[in-house]
This record gives structure tokens, C-alpha cells and sequence, in this order.
């Protein structure tokens, strides 16, 4: 429960005038480039925005990296560790070497390098897949409840209630261990999309609240247009810039769950590598063999670091004062 | 006022209610038959039926879900004849492996946690109030940018990493902590503190970070609103001003975060609690958990969800305290 | 032994002496490869020499007790320290390193009991004088009833041979109702009868279990027992809070002269439970305070070996007893693809032993196996090579095999283990892949491991499966796990590969019905390798169990009948003032 970020949603964020109250279209190319431009000027954001891209790659490039490597993630490797010693690598530094590059793991010897970049794969995709999914299934309940409002609204506000009352990492955790027979991966993006999207339908529905007697809004339902259409039209670009924010904001929260249930042992099936599954194994090392330890933690610790600092900044851009998330 | 409360109260039951349900049906699923754990290595059928029987496990799963929510009322018994159990209200049932009502363990387990929860709690508050107040104060400078990129950069530790850090330094290489053994707070406060201090550090470093961040954010906000500029206007000390309107109105949104946290975290924090050894809730769930023992972990889940639940309506309260038109 | 142990399945009464270590261990690496380097922890010797009266003996542990009610302890480390310090048996095991250790004597009882009709009825007389903790006179009523007490479904979950041996037990369900059995008679307060339903030659090591310990009635409560069994040991228990600490004190009413393998050192025993694993071996071997007192209850993490083994000061506190099990790659015998000889003895050549030796904590704890009976049951002699001397095993054989039997290419299979297994899980994945074979790996939880191995239905086709000797005979091990006739569709224990084999069977009964024990053993001892021909499963280690014991420890071995674990009988201090109270 201590990694899951705090959605708090029990505030929802005051309404405000849009920053283009009345345009219709308030993204513009434009406005795009502008914000690439400042947060390409920020050298924090800069390197954030390089750090995260970097990981992406690396977890795209994952199997040719590995076989740069010259060793598949999954190999035994017994001629890099001493039996004689429980298994520890043989040589400093937790065995790297020109062979090793990032040494290897305890008692198996498989190559730490190409575990910790197929753990990039496995971590990431989960974050970003899950956030897709609380993304999605958030602003449509979201734009829905603030849209039609009235009994709609009474009836999603109670389900995100609800489903925010739920102790959502002991439930997580709970239900990684229910399923056996399933395919991790896509399990464990469900079960932690599951309980993430409540906050952003929250901030969602304030702002499609505050959108649906704007005046091009009236006018858009007055010229005869369906509500689909005006969400989709009208509400939904107006309450983008927002939306993503929140998004990138929602990437390492996601990060951080993920490896905090394969930490607890309940996420990818052996002998799939994650980041939070590597720390899990390497904690009873720590002392004698840190670099097992110190190196999937600073994948980890990077990668959540990044998209941090880059939500942030596309907060301070595109959401100046908006709902927090 | 009255209605309101009994507004919220009966959306609380409908809440846990829901949740119960929820939780039972998840743990019906389970692969794993409790009976013939209990029952031991080489069990015959016809004594694996009399365990299921005796366990109440060879009812339909509906009937055990009503006998469930009866029971939490009502009480429930555990066997028959003259050595068979009673636990009355509030009744959870009884842990399949150890055989003790669920709702004394939780209240066995509370303590620690609760130890665990609040020390840690305080701690983060007077830290992360303290760094975010600070930088907001001085928004812009060296100090500001500092305690921020610090506070970035803590919050993306994981807890369980900070926990290992912390062992290695103070406890292995310095060795001015003994390692964590729970100590309970009655009869030796000293030996809790010190067996507390590196659990709640590790915690309250995490969750500072956050507040940090969140109170800074809503300070800003709080000093940019019109009745500060007229405070300060009038000619009031700035310490007044800081902490009397700033700081009372930054508050609030970081009030809510913090009745959400620390209910989440009263229930058990599963990982702190088991890198450090710490015989609290999350430690009983997680352990219940790989036994199956399903009567313990619909406990501890209800338990966290009253929790959560209970922040929520304090919170609410406060607000409708403070705001009347919450009210309606 | 199901609970909290990794790899095995029912083990209790009494393993067989370690007979002649030295040349076991010899035999295991025949290869050569680790007789040079084993790093030599000590088997059969007492750490830290003889104990103090007095002091606090603290035990470090990460969990909690199964259960201390006598009539459901079945886990072996729990009942070495029921056995040991709460409850007395009618008879109990030597307080000895090695051999010895398996040997019984007297201990509520006068003698190792009587047989008459044959074998068929048993007779026991309590020792005069013998007390419970509040100095009431321990009677053989009290010892009838928690035999009674075992057949309780709600007291499930304890040794089950009470009623798979007394008369007249069927349909029996515990005394707690009111009803008592027939086939156990107190004639009087200091005599005990059983008469059995068949003969047992062996019922004097039966009664060593737990069951066999007293329970007064008038103490009964039901379920909540486990909280607090009155004591007949040295020991009574002061405050037990389950899951965080248990505190046994001084059982003033227990006669050391009546008891001749209790030494009852420590005036304290605290059992601290719930800490982290590698915490625990950490403070044993700083030893640093009251953790100098200390040893630890479950095994030491793999990951503390490269702490202990090259600092001769700690090696020396290391224990590691043979368990006395065997580890098994079971395959289920009972579809495709297993149910094809060649493709089961290709796994024989396929799996790479030398591999699961160095994932499971290297050569200081394991042995390669190479037969089914553990050299506990073999004695010295040496295990025919049936499938080569190659540790790493024999990737060309196993292609050839896996052509034979029709699959070239090899195939997928899936394999369940517990948790603690999932990196020898992975290990069997990597050396199976060199010839194609395909594992999908399944990890559960310990606790419930053999619930889900045991559903025949929902199987898989490899599972890590152990198991130990119940007595000093083949007998207590080849037929709970090659007979085909005790496969059961749901709990199925034992015999995981549903190895059914109508030569095997009739082989197993007319050794069974042998008169001659020697000829018997060795008979046994014949039947293992044309079982391995047949190869229902793949033999893959003999454990150790690594322990780890504080500098002011003394009087510490693992005993060889309780797996291994400290035997708390005599286990004490060094110097009692260092252990503050």
C-alpha cells in the first residue's frame, strides 16, 4: 500500500475557466509544439523526457540487446558462479565482466544485463498497459457522469466510491494469488487497471462538468448533434491537456505497483524477469553480493524517477492549476 | 446533520457490504481446499467429509456467505457438543488454521500495525509539512529546488528498497539499532521506539516525499488567494498570515490525503511489515494468504475497507463542518 | 510435514541411523567433482560443547507453530520441540548426533512395551511418580484420551496411525462427544493396553508420536488446546501470543529423575516468530547480546552460505543433519506424455542433477541422489548406475530416448513446485530445454503444494516430490510412493507420479510378508533400481538441514530423526549470564 500513489479524489478539483474559454478546438499544432518546446528547454525535463525514452527503447530492443550480450535471459550460466559458496558469481562486483556485462545472478548465473533489460519489457508494459486502461475506462466514466449528470452520474459516482474504499494492494495482491491458470501479464494489467481509475474519472467529470453549458456546447446540441459526438468533439479535446498530465502522472504509480507485487511474489511466472521480481530475489543479498541488488533497483528507481519529473512538467504546462492528481 | 449522518453511515454498510461479497466470492475460487489442509498428509475420505463437514465447508457457497453476515451479528459457533466454540459480535468467524475467533486476531494484530501507522505518520507529517511549507515559503530559490528534486527523487524509492538501505547502514555496518523485533508499547515504550524506529523511517521517508510535494503545490495556492493579499495588505505579521490563513486553507487537501493514507495503512502495510519482520496485519494477510485461510483474509480486507471507509467519512465530516453546503 | 517444509511429504517415527556418513557421502559425487572441495560442515558433532544449567535459550523463527496440541503436531521440527519440551511419550528417541539418535527408550513408560497375541497387543506401565505442571499424577487414562482426542475431525490434521493401527476404530470421531474407545484399557491408573487390528512389529517407535503423549480431560478444550497444552515435559508454557512469541519457563513438577533423555539446560526458552529469514542467520552470526543465545528454527537462507562457509568462527555453528529424505522429480505416469517409457528414461539422462545441487544451496548441503531409498535405508552400499555417472546428465542418450519414444523434438510439459523450489524449478526448465522439452513453471504456495500436486485430475506432468522413511525399512518408503494401489483421486500423496505397475505391486507385498528384516532390507534394496528402470521418477538430492546456532550455544546437533532440526532435549548455554535474563 505504500507504493500505490495517492489519488486522493475525495476533493474533486475546483471548477475553473479553461485556459481557452469558448475556442472549440484548444489544442491546436500549435499549442503542441509549444509544449514540446518548453519542456525541451527545461534541462530537468530534457533529461527526464531522454532517460524515459532510453527505457522505452530498451525494453523495445530487449531481445536484440540480450543477444548483443551474447546471453539469453534465461541461460544458466554455471561456469560464472562457485557452488562452493551458495552459488555467489565468481569475481567482483557480483561477476561483471566482459562476458557478464552487468555480472550475474546468484546460485543460477544468469546474465544480469539481459534479465534486467527483458525485466524493462516486462515492467513497462504492464505500466503503460495498465494506464491505458485507467485511462480509458476513467475518462469514459468520467465524461459520462459529468456530462449526463442527474441519475448517471449518482449511480458512476457511487461505483468509484466504491471501488476506491477497496484496500486496493491487499486486493491486488489477493487476486494475483486466486489466478493460476491465466496469463500473468495481461492479469496483473487488469487487476492493477482495475482499481487505478476511479481518480482520473474524478477529475474527468469535473472538468466535463464545469464544459456541459458552455456555450459552443449548447450550441453544438442546439444545432442537432448527438451527445457522442459532442463528447467526442467538443468535451473531450477541450479536457486533453489535463488528461495527459494525469496520464504521465499515472505511469510511475503504475511502475511502482507493479514491481511492488512481484516483490510480494505474486506477479510473472518464472522464469520471467521484472524489475520488482529481480529486487524480490536479491534482497537476502544485499550484503554479500550488492550489485544483484543495486542494479535492478536503479532501473527501477530511474524509470519511475523519469516519468515524475516529466508528468510534472507536462502538469506545469498543460494543467497549470488544475485538479492534482 | 443527523440525516446526513445517517446518509453516510448506511452508504458505509452498503460499502462493506459490497466489499464482503466481493472478497467472498474471490476466495471461493481459490484452487485450494481448506478442508484437506486442515485434514493433514494422508487423510481418508470419509474423515477429509467430517473436517469439510465441521468447518461448515460442504454448504453451498451462497448459504456460507449468509451464515457469514449473520454470524458478524448474531455469533456463530464453531462445532458441537460440549467443547464447541461461541464467538459473538462482532464475529468474523474462525481462522482455519489456528482456530481463534478472526476478530481477536485482528485486535491482537491492530496494535502493531497501529504502532507502525502513526509513528510513522507523525514522522512524515512534520517532514513533509515542514520541506513543502519551506520551499512554498521560499518558491523559486536553491532551498525550494532542493527539498523538491530531493523529495522526487525519495518518493521514487521503493519502500522496500529504503528498508534494505537502512538496515545495511544503521544495523549491519553501524549498529546503533538492534535488528526490528516487535516490542509492545506497554511496559517497555523505549524498546518499542527503537525497534519501531527504522520501520517507521523507512515508511515516513516515502510518504514525506509525497506530502512534501503536495503541500508545497498547495501552499503556492494558498498564498496567491485574494484574502492573504488583503491580509497582508492589512498590515498583518507574516508569520500570522502564514500560518494562520495560508497554512489553515493549504491544510485541507492535504488532510484528505492523509486520513486516506494512514486508514490504508492501519490495516497493515504488507511490505514494510514483512521486510521488517513486523507480526502486524499485513503480515497476518499475507500469511493467511498462502495458508488460504480465507475466514482471516475477509477479515483483514473488511478491516482495511472500515478503515478507508472511516477516513472517508472523517473527512467528509470535517469538510461539512467547515462547509455547510456539503450538507445537502 | 506437509506444512512449512518445502519438498516432503509424510515422515515421522523413526528415520534410520545415518549409517557410516563418510562413506555416503563418498558415494554421492562419484564423479569426483566435489570430494576434494566439500566444505566439510559438520555432520554428527555437538556445537559448542556441553551446556550450563540456566539462561535464556532464545529461537529466532519466521513463522509460527503448526500446532503444540499433541493429538495434530505432524511437523517435524514442531514435534522435536513438543516432544522434547512440552509432552512426554511412552517412549522417545535418544538425545544423540548420528546413529544413536534413532535409537528409542523409555520415557513415560517403564519399558519399550510388551507385545502379546503376536504382535497384535501392546502393553505399557507408566513410570510412579511422573507429574503434570501442577503436580497432579500423570495417568494412563489421560494418555487413552488424547489417543482418543486424534480421531477428532476437529482436531484434524495430527498422525493418523492411531487409526490406521487400533481395533474397532472405524467410524470412531473423538471423544469430545462422549464416547470412548473400546481397543485402548486402562486396567488400572499406571497401566496402558492397545490392541490392534493387524500386527506391528514396530508399535514401540509408533508411540514415540505426539499422540502418545498425555492429555488429562478435565484440561480439554477443544480446538483452543493448541493454545496452551498442559505440560508433561520439563517446560510449561507462560505466555504464547501465536505468530509473535511463545515463552516456556520451568515445569517445577517434572523429576529429572524420571527422565533419562531430557536435560532441561535453559531456565527460559522464547520462541521470537515472524522475522525476516535473512535477519534471523544475520544476528546468529553477529551473536551480538541475547542473540548470542539464540538459534535460528527454519533453514538458513541460501543467500547466507557465502557468510558462513569461509569464516571458519561461524562455520562452526552451522548444524546440517541429513534430512533423511529423498528428492524426486516425480512425472506423472498416468498420460501422455509420461506414460511412454522412453520418453520418461530420456528425462533420466535429460535432467542435469549437478545443476539443481548448486540451485538449491550448493554441495555443503545437498548430495546428488542416485536411487530412490536415502543411504539412511542403503547402508553403505552403493547405488547401481543405471542411467550413467554424468551429474550434468547425458543430452545424446536423452535425444536418442525422446526418438525412440516418438517425440525427436521434444515436447511441452508443465510442472508445478512450491515457491521455495522456483529456482530449481527453473534450473530443471533450462537443463530440459538442451533437449527440447518445454516446462512451464507453476509455483504455489508450500502450505498447500501437495493439495494441488495431489488432485490426480488436475495434475501435472512434473512435480518436486520428497520423501521420507517413517522406520528403519524400505518398507516405510517404496510402497508409499511407487504403489500404485494408494493412489487416491483427490489428496493423493506419496505416490505423485501415479505409478501403477502390477510387478512392482506383487514384488512390494511378498517382501512385505518376508519374516527375515535383513533379507527383507536388502530385498528392498533390490527393488529400487528395477523400479528406476521403469523410471516413475527421476532421483535428484539428498538434503541437509542448515542450521545456525549463537556463540553461547552448547549442546546443539541436528537429530537425525526430526529431519534434522535441533534437538531441544538438550540444547542449553555456554555461559547463562550472557544470555540477560
Amino acid at each position: 500500500m505504500t507504493t500505490i500513489p495517492t489519488q486522493s479524489g475525495a476533493t474533486s478539483p475546483s471548477p475553473r475557466t479553461s485556459a481557452q474559454a469558448g475556442g472549440p478546438s484548444p489544442l491546436p499544432e500549435n499549442l503542441w509544439r509549444a509544449t514540446w518546446r518548453r519542456l525541451w528547454r527545461d534541462r530537468g525535463s530534457r533529461l527526464a523526457l531522454a532517460a524515459a525514452a532510453l527505457l522505452v527503447l530498451t525494453a523495445l530492443a530487449a531481445p536484440l540487446l540480450s543477444r548483443l550480450g551474447g546471453w539469453p535471459p534465461t541461460e544458466f550460466d554455471s561456469h560464472a558462479i562457485d557452488p562452493y559458496l551458495g552459488g555467489m558469481p565468481r569475481g567482483p562486483l557480483g561477476g561483471i565482466s566482459a562476458e557478464h556485462w552487468l555480472g550475474v545472478e546468484p546460485a543460477t548465473g544468469r546474465d544480469l544485463f539481459a534479465r534486467v533489460v527483458h525485466g524493462a519489457q516486462v515492467s513497462l508494459l504492464i505500466a503503460f498497459a495498465a494506464t491505458a486502461i485507467v485511462v480509458v475506462v476513467g475518462t469514459a466514466t468520467g465524461l459520462a457522469a459529468g456530462y449526463f449528470g442527474g441519475r448517471v452520474d449518482t449511480v458512476l459516482s457511487r461505483v468509484m466510491d466504491l471501488t476506491m474504499s477497496f484496500p486496493s494492494l491487499i486486493f491486488m495482491i489477493a487476486m494475483m494469488s486466486v489466478a493460476q491458470d491465466v496469463n500473468r501479464v495481461l492479469l496483473m494489467t487488469v487487476v492493477i487497471g482495475v482499481f487505478g481509475w476511479p481518480g482520473i474519472a474524478r477529475v474527468v467529470r469535473g472538468e466535463a462538468l464545469s464544459l456541459r453549458h458552455r456555450e459552443y456546447v449548447e450550441a453544438a446540441r442546439v444545432g442537432g448533434s448527438g451527445p457522442w459526438r459532442i463528447l467526442t468533439r467538443e468535451v473531450l479535446p477541450n479536457i486533453s491537456g489535463p488528461i495527459i498530465a494525469y496520464t504521465t502522472l499515472l505511469v510511475p504509480g503504475m511502475i511502482s505497483t507493479e514491481a511492488a507485487l512481484s516483490f510480494l511474489g505474486v506477479g510473472v511466472r518464472p522464469p520471467t524477469s521484472s524489475w520488482g521480481q529481480m529486487i524480490a530475489e536479491a534482497v537476502s543479498y544485499y550484503d554479500t553480493d550488492p550489485m544483484f541488488f543495486l542494479i535492478p533497483s536503479a532501473f527501477l528507481f530511474v524509470a519511475v524517477l523519469a516519468f515524475t519529473v516529466l508528468g510534472d512538467a507536462l502538469r506545469d504546462i498543460l494543467d497549470p492549476h488544475g485538479g492534482r492528481p | 446533520m443527523i440525516a446526513y449522518l445517517v446518509r453516510r453511515c448506511l452508504g458505509v454498510a452498503g460499502v462493506l457490504l459490497a466489499i464482503c461479497a466481493v472478497t467472498f466470492v474471490i476466495f471461493y475460487l481459490l484452487p485450494s481446499d481448506p478442508a484437506s489442509a486442515a485434514c493433514g498428509k494422508t487423510c481418508s475420505p470419509q474423515r477429509l467429509a467430517e473436517v469439510r463437514h465441521y468447518m461448515g465447508l460442504d454448504q453451498p457457497v451462497w448459504r456460507q456467505f449468509g451464515d457469514y453476515l449473520v454470524g458478524i451479528f448474531a455469533g456463530r459457533d464453531l462445532g458441537s457438543g460440549p467443547h464447541a466454540l461461541h464467538c459473538g459480535f462482532p464475529c468474523l468467524g474462525y481462522s482455519y488454521d489456528n482456530a481463534l475467533p478472526v476478530w481477536d486476531l485482528l485486535m491482537d494484530r491492530l496494535p502493531v500495525s497501529a504502532s507502525l501507522a502513526v509513528g510513522a505518520a507523525c514522522m512524515w507529517l512534520v517532514l513533509g509539512l515542514g520541506a513543502g511549507v519551506t520551499a512554498a515559503l521560499k518558491k523559486g530559490g536553491l532551498l525550494d529546488r532542493t527539498l523538491m528534486v530531493g523529495a522526487v527523487a525519495t518518493a521514487s524509492l521503493p519502500v522496500y528498497f529504503t528498508a534494505v538501505m537502512l538496515l545495511y547502514g544503521v544495523v549491519r555496518v553501524g549498529g546503533l539499532l538492534p535488528y526490528p523485533t516487535y516490542t509492545p508499547l506497554t511496559g517497555d515504550p523505549l524498546g518499542w521506539a527503537a525497534n519501531l524506529l527504522l520501520p517507521w523511517t523507512a515508511l515516513a521517508l516515502l510518504y514525506a516525499a509525497m506530502y512534501a510535494r503536495q503541500s508545497r503545490s498547495s501552499m503556492i495556492e494558498a498564498m496567491a488567494q485574494p484574502f492573504i493579499r488583503t491580509a497582508r495588505a492589512k498590515g498583518m505579521p507574516r508569520h500570522v498570515v502564514v500560518v494562520k490563513h495560508g497554512l489553515r486553507s493549504a491544510l485541507m487537501p492535504v488532510l484528505t490525503i492523509f486520513g486516506m493514507d494512514l486508514g490504508a495503512l492501519l490495516a497493515g502495510a504488507v511490505i514494510t511489515e514483512s521486510i521488517f519482520g513486523i507480526p502486524g496485519v499485513g503480515r497476518l494477510f499475507y500469511d493467511a494468504l498462502q495458508r488460504s485461510d480465507q475466514p482471516v483474509v475477509l477479515g483483514v480486507t473488511l478491516l482495511a475497507a472500515f478503515f478507508i471507509v472511516l477516513a472517508n467519512v472523517a473527512i467528509d465530516l470535517l469538510y461539512a463542518v467547515v462547509d455547510p453546503r456539503v450538507r445537502n | 510435514m506437509t506444512r512449512h517444509t518445502r519438498a516432503m511429504s509424510a515422515s515421522l517415527g523413526a528415520s534410520l541411523a545415518l549409517a557410516l556418513l563418510g562413506a555416503c557421502t563418498g558415494n554421492a559425487d562419484d564423479d569426483g567433482a566435489g570430494r576434494h572441495q566439500r566444505p566439510g560442515v559438520s555432520t554428527g558433532t555437538v556445537i559448542g560443547g556441553t551446556p550450563v544449567k540456566g539462561g535464556t535459550l532464545t529461537v529466532l523463527s519466521d513463522q509460527d507453530f503448526a500446532h503444540l496440541d499433541p493429538a495434530r503436531n505432524w511437523v517435524m521440527p514442531t514435534m522435536d520441540f513438543g516432544s522434547r519440551l512440552l509432552y512426554r511419550t511412552l517412549t522417545t528417541f535418544k538425545s544423540s548426533p548420528g546413529k544413536v539418535g534413532s535409537e528409542i527408550v523409555p520415557d513415560l513408560a517403564t519399558d519399550l512395551g510388551r507385545p502379546s497375541d503376536g504382535g497384535r497387543t501392546w502393553t505399557f506401565t507408566l513410570k510412579p511418580g511422573l507429574k503434570y505442571e501442577d503436580g497432579t499424577p500423570i495417568k494412563a487414562q489421560d494418555v487413552k484420551y488424547n489417543v482418543e482426542r486424534s480421531f477428532a475431525p476437529d482436531l484434524a490434521g495430527g498422525p493418523d496411525y492411531a487409526q490406521r493401527y487400533l481395533a474397532g476404530a472405524k467410524d470412531y470421531t473423538g471423544p469430545l462427544q462422549g464416547r470412548h474407545l473400546d481397543s485402548v484399557k486402562t486396567p488400572d491408573d499406571r497401566t496402558i493396553v492397545f490392541q490392534l487390528r493387524r500386527p506391528v512389529a514396530e508399535f514401540s517407535y509408533t508411540v514415540t508420536l505426539p499422540t502418545f503423549s498425555p492429555v488429562p480431560a478435565s484440561r480439554e478444550k477443544g480446538v483452543q488446546y493448541d493454545l496452551r497444552p498442559f505440560s508433561s515435559g520439563p517446560y510449561r508454557i507462560d505466555t504464547y501470543e501465536r505468530g509473535k512469541k511463545l515463552v516456556l519457563v520451568r515445569n517445577t513438577h517434572w523429576d529429572p529423575a524420571t527422565d533419562q533423555v531430557r536435560k532441561a539446560y535453559p531456565d527460559r526458552i522464547v520462541v521470537q516468530q515472524g522475522l525476516k529469514r535473512g535477519q534471523i542467520d544475520d544476528r546468529i552470526i553477529a551473536s551480538s547480546g541475547p542473540d548470542a543465545s539464540a538459534v535460528e528454527w527454519s533453514d538458513m537462507d541460501p543467500a547466507s552460505i557465502a557468510k558462513v562457509l569461509p569464516r571458519p568462527e561461524v562455520r562452526k555453528r552451522l548444524a546440517a543433519e541429513q534430512t533423511g529424505c529423498t528428492d524426486m522429480l516425480a512425472l506423472n505416469t498416468s498420460r501422455a506424455p509420461f506414460d511412454n517409457l522412453e520418453l520418461r528414461q530420456a528425462m533420466q539422462y535429460a535432467v542435469d542433477k549437478s545443476a539443481q545441487v548448486t540451485a538449491n544451496g550448493g554441495p555443503a548441503l545437498n548430495d546428488i541422489a542416485t536411487g530412490y531409498l536415502p543411504p539412511s535405508l542403503t547402508g553403505v552400499r552403493r547405488a547401481d548406475f543405471i542411467y550413467g555417472r554424468s551429474t550434468t546428465g547425458d543430452v545424446e542418450k536423452a535425444k536418442k530416448l525422446l526418438a525412440e519414444g516418438g517425440k525427436p523434438d521434444g515436447f511441452p510439459a508443465t510442472i508445478t513446485v512450491s515457491t521455495g523450489d522456483k529456482t530449481r524449478a527453473e534450473a530443471l526448465q533450462q537443463s530440459l530445454s538442451r533437449v527440447g522439452v518445454r516446462l512451464q513453471i507453476q509455483t504455489v504456495d508450500p502450505s498447500v503444494y501437495y493439495d494441488t500436486i495431489g488432485d490426480t485430475k488436475h495434475a501435472p506432468d512434473m512435480a518436486i516430490s520428497g520423501w521420507c522413511p517413517d522406520y528403519p525399512s524400505g518398507s516405510t518408503f517404496l510402497p508409499f510412493v511407487f504403489d500404485g494401489r494408494t493412489i487416491r483421486e483427490k489428496g493423493n500423496q506419496g505416490n505423485v507420479s501415479q505409478f501403477r505397475d502390477k510387478a512392482v505391486e506383487k514384488r512390494m507385498d511378498e517382501i512385505a510378508a518376508m519374516s527375515d528384516a535383513t533379507r527383507a532390507n536388502q530385498a528392498w534394496i533390490d527393488l529400487d533400481p528395477s523400479i528406476q528402470r521403469k523410471s516413475p521418477a527421476v532421483p535428484l538430492l539428498w538434503e541437509r538441514k542448515p542450521l545456525l546456532a549463537g556463540d553461547n550455544i552448547a549442546g546443539a546437533f541436528g537429530h537425525p530423526v526430526w529431519t534434522g532440526q535441533f534437538d531441544f532435549a538438550v540444547i542449553g548455554l555456554k555461559d547463562p549470564a550472557k544470555s540477560q535474563g
